[in-house]
C-alpha cells in the first residue's frame, strides 16, 4: 500500500510537489493549520484521484504546546482540567469532532485519544469505547472512521501484554487502526530495544492478521520494521528524519526540527550528513539508488557545483521521496527488509574496516543488529 | 420455596392466564421450568424465579432476551409477577422448544462433518444476532442449545449470565474467574479478564461445542488429561493440542482451530467473517 504524508509545520508545499506524487494520502494537522487552511488542503486533495485525506484531531497531550489547535471548534475548553474518565466528556468531544469533520469532509478521521500516564487495560478499553462510539456517530456520512491506538514501546516488551493489547484493540469497529508508538528516543537516535521492537511488530502483525489494516503514524527509517510486520500503511513527514513521537516533540516550538540537512542513505540504512556523503561516496555506497530519487540527484549536483550551499529543504524531499519509493518496493516484494538490513550492516562493517567514520559519533549502524533480530524473531514471539 | 410450593405457584399462574399446566421440565440455579399449553395448543416454558434470585443478573437476562429477535434464540413472551402466599413470585413465559438439547443428541452419536457445518452455520447466525445487540451470552454449551420441532433448527437458551457490553459489568474485578461453565469457557472468562470479553468469547465456546459435536473431544484435551486439567490448559492460554488440530483439518473443519485460539485477537474478528469462513469449509469439502 502506498505511503501517507504526515503534515507538519510548513508542509503544504510538499503535499503534491513534483517528485512526491507517490504518496496516496495525507494525515492532516490541526496543530499547524487552522480550519480554513485544512479545508483548502482537502479541497485540493479531492482534485487528485484516490487521495486519502485523514484528519487526526491530535489531542495526544493535555497541557503541552498546541499551535492553533485551541482555535478549532472541537477543541474542549476544559481540556486541561477535564475528568478524562468521563464518558459524557468524550461523547461531547466526539460530537463536536464529528461536526467539524462533516464541514471539512476529509475521507477519513482518527478517533480522539490521549497519551495516558499508564497503559492499563482500562485505558485501552476506554479508548476503544470512544472509538466505537465515534464510528456510530459517523454512520450516514461518507467519512471513514479510523481507530487511534497509542502504545508505549515499553509496554510492548512483554509478549503477553502485546496479545492483551491486540485483543482489546481488535474490538475496533472502525475499518482501520492508526497506530502511534510512543517512547523517549532522543532526536537522531534510532530505536534499539529488540524486545520492544519485536513487540511492536507482533502487535502490527496480530492486528493485520485480524484483518484490521494498520496505519503506522510518525514513521521514520523504522518503516522497514513495520512493513516487515505487515503494516498496510506507513506515514511520515519531513521532520521525522530526525524525531520520533515523544512528549518532548510536542513541547518544542512548532517550527523546530533541526537546521542541519540530512540525507537518507539506503545502502547504510541511515541518515547521514553532508560530509558523510562525500566520505562514503568513493566506497560506492551513494550511487545505487540515485536514479530513483530526483532530489538526491539534485543534492549531488549541488554538492559538486557549490559545496557548502544549504540544502535542508532538498534533504526533506530526498527523504520523503525515498520513503514513498521504499514503501512501494517493500510492498511489491522487490526488496526484502531482512536482506536489506543484512546488506546495510555489511556495508557499515566495510566502512569501519576502512576507518570511514561518520560525522556523528553515534551514527555507526549499531542499531541494525537489534533491528535484524527483531525482523528475524518477531513472528515466533 | 419448596419444589411443591413452586409447582403450586406454577399451577396458579397457569389457571390465571388460561393455560393448561403440563408438568415440570427442569431446574436451573435460580429458576424452575414448567411446560404449559394455551388454548390453541401452543406450548410455552413457564419459568419461575426462586426467592433470592440475583435481581440485577435476572434483569440483564430479561432485557437481553427482549432485545433479541431471532429464530435461533428463545423468545420471551411475557414477564410478570404473582402474589402467592404472601410473597411476590417473578415468572416468565418463553416459547417452548420441544426438540431436546444438543447434549441429549450427542449421547447417541457424534454429528457428521456436514451436520456440524449445518448446525454451526445456524448457531453462528444466532451468535451474530446476539453480538449485534452488544451482548455476550457467556454460557454456550450443549445443554443450552435446544432444537425446534423440525429437529434441525438450533435455539440458544438461558441468558442467565449474559454480559451487556453497553452496561457496567456485574462481575467483581477481584474474582479469580468470571461466570460461565468452565469446560466451555474462554481463557478470558476463566481468568476474569473483563476487558477482553466480547463476542469472540462466545465464538470460543461455540468452537468447543462444535468440536465436541464433530470430534467428540475438547480442543485442549490430550490423552490422560482430566477435564479439570483441560480447563487449566485453557486458562493458561496454552495452544490447542496437535491431535485436535489434525482432526479438525482431517474432517474438513479447520475453522474450529481459529475459533478456539487462546487469545481473542487470534480468533475471527467479526461474526460476518466467521460466517464466511465457516461456509467456505462446505465449499472446500
Amino acid at each position: 500500500m502506498p505511503a501517507y504524508h504526515q503534515m507538519g509545520h510548513d508542509s503544504e508545499n510538499l503535499l503534491f510537489a513534483d517528485g512526491l506524487e507517490r504518496y496516496s494520502g495525507a494525515i492532516l494537522s490541526p496543530i499547524n493549520y487552522e480550519e480554513a487552511r485544512v479545508a483548502l488542503q482537502i479541497e485540493r486533495a479531492r482534485e487528485a484521484r484516490d487521495f486519502d485525506t485523514v484528519f487526526d484531531p491530535q489531542l495526544y497531550y493535555p497541557r503541552t504546546e498546541r499551535g492553533v489547535l485551541r482555535e478549532w471548534d472541537y477543541f474542549p475548553d476544559d481540556f486541561d482540567t477535564a475528568d478524562l474518565s468521563s464518558s459524557q466528556w468524550w461523547s461531547t468531544l466526539c460530537q463536536r469532532l464529528r461536526d467539524t469533520c462533516v464541514r471539512l469532509r476529509p475521507s477519513a478521521v482518527c478517533s480522539p485519544a490521549i497519551v495516558p500516564a499508564t497503559y492499563s487495560d482500562d485505558y485501552f478499553a476506554t479508548t476503544l469505547q470512544v472509538g466505537n462510539d465515534f464510528v456510530s456517530l459517523l454512520a450516514g456520512t461518507d467519512i471513514s472512521p479510523i481507530q487511534t491506538v497509542i502504545v508505549s514501546y515499553a509496554e510492548l516488551s512483554n509478549p503477553t501484554r502485546v496479545r492483551t493489547i491486540a485483543s482489546i484493540v481488535s474490538q475496533a469497529k472502525a475499518a482501520r487502526v492508526f497506530l502511534v508508538l510512543t517512547g523517549e528516543t532522543e532526536p537522531r537516535r534510532e530505536l534499539t530495544d529488540t524486545e520492544q521492537l519485536k513487540g511492536a511488530m507482533k502487535l502490527i502483525s496480530l492486528l493485520e492478521g485480524a484483518r484490521l489494516p494498520v496505519v503506522v503514524g510518525f514513521c521514520s527509517s523504522d518503516v522497514i520494521l513495520w512493513k516487515a510486520a505487515g503494516a498496510s500503511f506507513c506515514s511520515t513527514g519531513k521532520f521525522f528524519n530526525l524525531r520520533r513521537f515523544t512528549r518532548a516533540r510536542f513541547e518544542e516550538p512548532a517550527a523546530g526540527g533541526g537546521q542541519l540537512p540530512y540525507w537518507f542513505e539506503e545502502s547504510l540504512y541511515a541518515f547521514v550528513r553532508e560530509s558523510d556523503i562525500l566520505r562514503i561516496r568513493p566506497h560506492g555506497l551513494i550511487d545505487g539508488t540515485l536514479e530513483r530519487n530526483p532530489f538526491a540527484m539534485e543534492i549531488i549536483r549541488r554538492l559538486e557545483a557549490n559545496p557548502g550551499q544549504a540544502w535542508i529543504a532538498l534533504g526533506w524531499r530526498q527523504y520523503l521521496c525515498w520513503f514513498a519509493d521504499f514503501e512501494e518496493r517493500v510492498a511489491n516484494g522487490s526488496i526484502s527488509p531482512g536482506r536489506l538490513l543484512q546488506s546495510a550492516e555489511a556495508a557499515w562493517i566495510q566502512l569501519s574496516d576502512n576507518d570511514v567514520l561518520m560525522e556523528e559519533v553515534r551514527n555507526d549502524g549499531s542499531w541494525l543488529r537489534p533491528w535484524r533480530r527483531a525482523v528475524a524473531e518477531f513472528r515466533s514471539l | 420455596m419448596s419444589p411443591q410450593q413452586l409447582e403450586s405457584a406454577a399451577c396458579q399462574i397457569s389457571a390465571n392466564r388460561g393455560l393448561t399446566f403440563a408438568g415440570r421440565v427442569g431446574a436451573g440455579a435460580f429458576k424452575e421450568t414448567y411446560k404449559v399449553v394455551d388454548s390453541f395448543g401452543d406450548a410455552f416454558a413457564l419459568k419461575i424465579y426462586r426467592p433470592g434470585f440475583p435481581a440485577e443478573r435476572t434483569q440483564r437476562e430479561i432485557e437481553a432476551m427482549q432485545r433479541c429477535s431471532h429464530l435461533g434464540i428463545a423468545k420471551l413472551v411475557t414477564l410478570a409477577k404473582l402474589q402467592w402466599q404472601g410473597t411476590t413470585v417473578l415468572y416468565s413465559l418463553e416459547e417452548f422448544i420441544p426438540g431436546g438439547t444438543l447434549s441429549r443428541r450427542l449421547t447417541t452419536s457424534l454429528l457428521s462433518p456436514n451436520e456440524t457445518i449445518a448446525l454451526g452455520a445456524k448457531l453462528i447466525d444466532a451468535v451474530d444476532h446476539i453480538a449485534a445487540q452488544n451482548l455476550v451470552h457467556r454460557d454456550l454449551k450443549p445443554d443450552n442449545i435446544m432444537f425446534r420441532q423440525d429437529g434441525t433448527t438450533p435455539v440458544i437458551v438461558d441468558f442467565g449470565i449474559v454480559r451487556d457490553l453497553t452496561n457496567s459489568s456485574l462481575t467483581g474485578s477481584w474474582q479469580v474467574s468470571g461466570p460461565g461453565t468452565p469446560f466451555f469457557s474462554s481463557p478470558e472468562q476463566l481468568r476474569n479478564d473483563k476487558n477482553l470479553i466480547d463476542w469472540r468469547s462466545d465464538q470460543f465456546s461455540l468452537g468447543v461445542v462444535l468440536a465436541l459435536s464433530a470430534l467428540g473431544f475438547h480442543p485442549y484435551a490430550d490423552q490422560g488429561l482430566s477435564d479439570v486439567e483441560v480447563v487449566q490448559r485453557v486458562a493458561d492460554r496454552r495452544s490447542q493440542t496437535d491431535p485436535f488440530k489434525a482432526a479438525a483439518k482431517q474432517v474438513g473443519l479447520p475453522v474450529l482451530v481459529d475459533m478456539t485460539a487462546p487469545w481473542p485477537v487470534e480468533r475471527i474478528r467479526t461474526p460476518r467473517e466467521l460466517a464466511t469462513e465457516w461456509a467456505r469449509q462446505q465449499r472446500q469439502k
